[in-house]
């Protein structure tokens, strides 16, 4: 796992956008990174940020009234000073996005077949027979019954999961390094969402491709992620290893979230209060309104510093500075055991 | 015979006419429900679970007739009807099917609905006390003050400030509109609340916020809940007893603990086994459901499950591992459905692959788009399905279509499966369970 | 009985209640009845004892007479306060979030002032001034600060420089060739041009959202009847229509109004026919009907309020197509030349334009100005009338 290279690197990753009450802080100065085939989950519940943070690496966030700031390097390329040419050229071809909602981002007006023929068209010079045995061959890998007989099929005539299956096959048809995947089985049935989580992960081993994850479901996230970054509120709260942060998760956030989970915590009530106003965020940590475990150290200057609470696995909560006591924070982990935390992390 | 319940639901149906041509003729029908039966006891709460476009919903508002049921009947025993016989007709007096209208206006004040979407299930141009109180002035609570005094104290109840009477529906929050949803539902106290995915639009963290008042309202005021959720995990923390809908009609029905630790039906199984586990060492691998949800419309003979079941049974004569089985019934049925393009294959083996379209090529790739292995274990079916392949590819579907369904044929098609028990209050409706009785079970998975 | 405490809702005894069904009438329909009355009584007493050529406040000595326009005009007034201004006021809340909403669109807030000049110089403008008078003598008078030459006035009322008629603050804007004051004749066009867009949108909104929800609670071949009867509607050549009355009876304004806003209302219908339709699909309509209230209950209080409001818009928009229909017929002379109107101001300067502009150019920037204020105004209201909208990005 450390031969990996990094593919994706995001640095101070800063999204704003003017609205008439002022400027909306969506995403706020967010680190990632993505190594070639792995999967990292972005979770994070709604007005987390984590949508925009992944539509921001491609820059398809609208701008105006968006701003992107900070740097994205894919491959040792800065996305971020890339001229919209330059950067269509990887969208969609080496970046490949796939959206929640699959009924949206098809053309209803076309067959499905003809809308991955065109989707390959687009990047790669190729005679239609081609095209067609080729997108044919795709809908093949993505699961589709009979493909050769549903490529001339309107997206009407496809149930949700195999509408996400087509989205998924036109994301394939640049070989892309990159899949970038927002909520993308949300909107389906647990039986369908199973079949795609699947298909996705034989995919990525057939393609060698990163996969950048988004999700509010912690289920999902146990399921496919190697790496997760716990967003909230427009920061990062958290990120490791997927076993460190379902056993040990050090930052409080990320322990009530994983509490709320009846198959965890069973603990009953949820987390009380609601998410910061974007536009007034308070000055600390964002989480301070919520927290249970708030000091006035937390209610100062800005969200704490990222604190490595245990080796690759990183927390930003005032109580893991130094010289302080950070056992009333690592006391409500659930399930953690003494030595749980001198196991290295998982390598295999 | 033991306490009574509230609400006895007896083979509900709801078809939706499908109409066609200038006359609007009547061509057919959607069965979103179609025959389900359940009872509620008082201060219960009822899961109703099942996929998209399985009914649920349907079933819920045809229960609390903001839909004309099709057929079948709701009675309902609570607001001091209980203890209610038979007419001599056959007729229930506490059937609200068959309520009038001044019936039905007093059965509203015992049974109230939350929905789903908290953006919509408020009026924008309401505020959000007088969309509560509203409730009570319909019932002819003419007095404004009382009306206030009582959503206020109510609105405190749910966890939010009296203050917030006057508020507007866009300044709250998708939970806080959800706190004032369940207030809208009590204020009128009813006996039973149905909830309609009142959850699913929320993050975990408010879900759980919310389950919890759930919870506690209902055993505050005795309540009984009639609980429909897509999600699970929301069911198992909130229900007593669950039941499982799959296109119109309940599969299993019984306790939730049993249901979730035993689940006897072959789809709650699949469902239950797709649920993520938020547990990363978990390697479980669950069981993969084939194709789609049929239509409503026409839906499948027999078992309504069959054309995806994966423990689909096969003839006392054959046996074949379930994968092979499954896929030879998979290619049945696309056979029969035309939906198998062999032009198509050969086309792609042409351009794609060098190998040219022999026919052992074109044969050797609808094997595999069907999940079946080069040659099958079992001599008859092999040769049979080589017998339907070559009719195939001498583009006469019909025929090995026909070739096929000589043998190629379960009893779950052809018989539907009745309800049988496996415990006090839990039971399901596969033959699985009906051939148990007599011979042991036979888990011929791979 | 006494020590209960009625407060909370499962102490409510139903029994007690459900039974007792009054008319419950709002503080708004109760005003509304109020006011209409002595209006209603007024045009009796105006329509059975005062005389054809009397003035109806002639018995107290006043030489104001009203006509039936009037009456209407006054009971749209009524709605229009009662209706709209009145709630605004019982709902602060709201009105403060729709002002904030709509005072983001400055052209949309400097609108709304300039319909106010016109809205109050239409009302009360011709009581303080007295109507534009003939008189040859001082026709063509320039505007203040202006001047013509001599040549073209008969009777200069300000000085003459060098040959040049100077304006003066008697005639602020000129006068007509026949002399009358123009800018007497811009407030009393504001009077009409008020009576229009309200009698039209009254006529217009009554008509369309009548049909329009009746359309779409019936359903069936009831609808399907009614909306063909709307294609026919919309699909009538009003104007055609207009002219052959116009020959055939003559026309005043009344008639303009009636004809064309009974031709207008289609689109609305339409509109508030597929509006209905998707609120009614709105979870709050489910949960107001599981709650037990009658079809008219949740159509008065639920979906017409949550059509209104995006209606508002649509009417705002079409006023300004009525009052240039108006001032078009006006200029091509076909109007009733009775009617100060703006049209008619601009029509008795078009022959003057060479030497005095002002008589075109004073009512036409006045009618532009009007036209352009109802468009700003409809299209900020098209915004801040969505809370909904606005909340999910919230
Ligand atoms: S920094 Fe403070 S408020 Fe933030 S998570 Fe840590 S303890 Fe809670
Ligand atoms: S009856 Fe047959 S098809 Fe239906 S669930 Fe049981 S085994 Fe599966």
């Amino acid at each position: 796992m450390s031969t990996r290279q990094p593919l994706l690197e995001v640095e101070d990753l800063t999204t704003t956008f003017s609205t008439d009450n002022g400027e909306l802080t969506a995403v706020d100065g967010v680190d990632f990174s993505v190594d070639e085939g792995e999967t990292v989950c972005i979770v994070g519940e709604s007005g987390s940020g984590k949508t925009v943070a992944t539509e921001s690496v491609t820059r398809i966030v609208k701008e105006p009234p968006g701003r992107v700031r900070g740097s994205v390097r894919f491959k040792s390329r800065d996305l971020l000073e890339m001229s919209e040419p330059e950067l269509r050229e990887i969208r969609g071809y080496e970046i490949a996005h796939i959206f929640q909602n699959p009924q949206e981002a098809m053309n209803h007006c076309y067959t499905v077949g003809w809308q991955i023929v065109e989707a390959l068209q687009i990047h790669r010079d190729v005679s239609d027979e081609e095209a067609r045995a080729k997108a044919i061959d795709l809908m093949d890998k993505v699961g589709i019954a009979n493909a050769s007989s549903r490529f001339d099929d309107y997206p009407h005539e496809f149930s949700g999961g195999q509408k996400q299956r087509v989205m998924i096959a036109m994301a394939l048809v640049g070989d892309p390094d990159l899949l970038i995947a927002d909520e993308p089985t949300t909107a389906l049935d647990v039986t369908v969402q199973a079949q795609i989580l699947r298909l996705l992960d034989d995919l990525q081993e057939e393609f060698d491709m990163g996969i950048l994850f988004v999700t509010h479901d912690l289920g999902v996230v146990a399921e496919i992620a190697d790496r997760i970054v716990v967003m909230y509120a427009g920061k990062v709260m958290e990120r490791g290893d997927v076993l460190d942060i379902f056993e040990r998760p050090a930052h409080p956030y990320t322990q009530q979230l994983l509490n709320c989970l009846p198959e965890i915590g069973g603990k009953k009530g949820g987390i009380p209060g609601t998410l910061p106003d974007p536009l007034d965020p308070p000055d600390g940590c964002r989480f301070a309104p919520r927290c249970e475990h708030a000091v006035d150290a937390c209610v100062t200057g800005d969200q704490p510093e990222e604190i490595e609470v245990n080796p690759g696995q990183r927390a930003s909560c005032v109580h893991y500075r130094p010289g302080r006591d950070d056992s009333v924070v690592r006391d409500g982990i659930p399930d953690s055991t003494a030595d749980g935390e001198e196991v290295s992390s998982a390598d295999d | 015979m033991t306490e009574e319940p509230l609400l006895s639901v007896r083979d509900l149906k709801k078809h939706y006419p499908i109409r066609k041509g200038l006359l609007n003729r009547q061509v057919g029908a959607a069965r979103a429900v179609d025959g389900i039966s359940f009872d509620i006891a008082p201060g219960e709460t009822l899961g109703l679970v099942g996929e998209s476009g399985c009914g649920k919903s349907t079933a819920a508002t045809s229960i609390v007739r903001l839909e004309e049921p099709t057929g079948g009947e709701v009675i309902f025993n609570g607001g001091g009807r209980s203890g209610a016989t038979r007419n001599a007709d056959g007729t229930h007096p506490n059937d609200v099917t068959r309520f009038d209208d001044r019936e039905l206006k007093a059965f509203r004040r015992d049974a109230q609905m939350i929905f789903q979407d908290p953006s919509s299930s408020f009026d924008p141009r309401m505020s959000v006390g007088g969309a509560v109180a509203e409730m009570l002035q319909i019932h002819g609570m003419s007095d404004r003050h009382r009306r206030r005094a009582i959503v206020e104290d109510l609105l405190e109840r749910v966890g939010l400030s009296p203050e917030d009477y006057d508020r507007y529906p866009h300044e709250f929050s998708g939970g806080q509109k959800q706190r004032i949803a369940l207030a809208r539902a009590l204020v009128l106290n009813p006996e039973l609340i149905v909830a309609d995915e009142p959850v699913s639009a929320l993050d975990v963290s408010i879900q759980a916020e919310i389950l919890d008042l759930i919870a506690d309202l209902q055993s505050e005021f005795d309540l009984s809940l009639l609980f429909i959720s897509h999600d699970m995990s929301v069911i198992r923390e909130i229900c007593d007893r669950v039941a499982v809908m799959y296109l119109g009609e309940i599969v299993e029905i019984g306790p939730t603990d049993r249901v979730f630790a035993d689940p006897q039906h072959p789809y709650t199984e699949a469902l239950l086994s797709a649920i993520p586990t938020p547990d990363p060492r978990s390697t479980a691998e669950g069981i993969e459901l084939t194709g789609t949800v049929p239509s409503p419309t026409n839906p499948p003979s027999g078992c309504r499950f069959h054309t995806r079941c994966h423990r689909v049974i096969q003839p006392d004569d054959v046996d074949l591992d379930q994968s092979s089985w499954r896929g030879l019934l998979n290619l049945r049925d696309a056979l029969a459905a035309d939906s198998v393009d062999v032009d198509q294959i050969r086309e792609n083996f042409r351009t794609g692959t060098d190998t040219g379209a022999t026919p052992d090529a074109v044969k050797g790739q609808i094997r595999r788009e069907f999940d079946l292995e080069e040659t099958i274990s079992s001599d008859e079916m092999e040769s049979l399905l080589d017998a339907a392949l070559d009719e195939a590819l001498g583009d006469d579907l019909d025929a090995a279509a026909a070739t096929l369904s000589e043998r190629v044929t379960t009893p779950c098609e052809e018989r539907v499966p009745q309800r049988t028990s496996h415990e006090p209050g839990h039971e399901s409706a596969c033959h699985l369970h009906e051939r148990d009785r007599s011979a042991p079970p036979n888990p011929a998975d791979d | 009985m006494a020590t209960k405490k009625p407060e909370q809702f499962d102490r409510v005894d139903w029994s007690e209640l459900s039974e007792s069904r009054r008319f419950d009438l709002s503080i708004n329909s109760i005003g509304m009845l109020v006011a209409t009355l002595p209006l209603a009584l007024l045009w009796l007493y105006d329509y059975q004892f005062v005389g054809e050529r009397e003035a109806t406040f002639q018995a107290i000595g006043l030489s104001r007479n009203l006509d039936p326009l009037d009456y209407f005009f006054v009971f749209t007034l009524f709605l229009f306060f009662f209706y709209l201004i009145l709630p605004l006021y019982q709902n602060p809340r709201m009105t403060r979030y729709y002002w904030k909403e709509f005072r983001r669109n400055r052209p949309a807030v400097v609108s709304l002032g300039w319909l106010g000049i016109v809205f109050v110089g239409g009302l009360i403008g011709p009581l303080l001034i007295s109507a534009p008078e003939q008189s040859i003598l001082t026709g063509h008078q320039p505007p203040v600060f202006l001047s013509i030459d001599e040549a073209n006035v008969a009777n200069c009322v300000g000085e003459v420089v060098n040959g040049r008629c100077q304006g003066t603050w008697q005639h602020p804007l000129g006068t007509t060739r026949g002399g009358k004051d123009v800018f007497a004749g811009i407030v009393y066009g504001m009077t009409i041009s008020m009576q229009i867009a309200f009698i039209t949108t009254t006529i217009v909104a009554a008509i369309g959202i009548t049909f329009g929800t009746v359309s779409a609670y019936a359903g069936g071949w009831v609808d399907e009847v009614m909306m063909r009867f709307v294609d026919i509607i919309l699909s009538f050549p009003t104007f055609l229509m207009f002219l052959l009355i116009l020959y055939i009876y003559g026309a005043g304004l009344g008639m303009f109004i009636l004809v064309f806003s009974a031709f207008a209302w289609g689109g609305t219908a339409r509109y508030v026919r597929s509006k209905s339709l998707s609120v009614s699909e709105e979870e709050f309509i489910k949960a107001t009907r599981i709650s037990g209230a009658s079809t008219y209950r949740v159509v008065r209080k639920h979906v017409v309020p949550n059509v209104a409001s995006s209606i508002i818009t649509q009417l705002t928009l079409l006023i300004p197509g009525f009052l240039l229909a108006e001032a078009q017929l006006a200029f091509l002379g076909i109007g009733d030349s009775a009617v100060p109107s703006w049209g008619q101001l601009i029509s008795a300067g078009r022959s003057d334009l060479a030497f005095a502009p002002w008589i075109v150019l004073s009512p036409g920037i006045v009618l532009f100005l009007t036209i352009l204020a109802f468009n700003f105004i409809g299209d900020a209201l098209l915004d801040a009338l969505n809370p909904e909208a606005e909340a999910e990005s919230a």
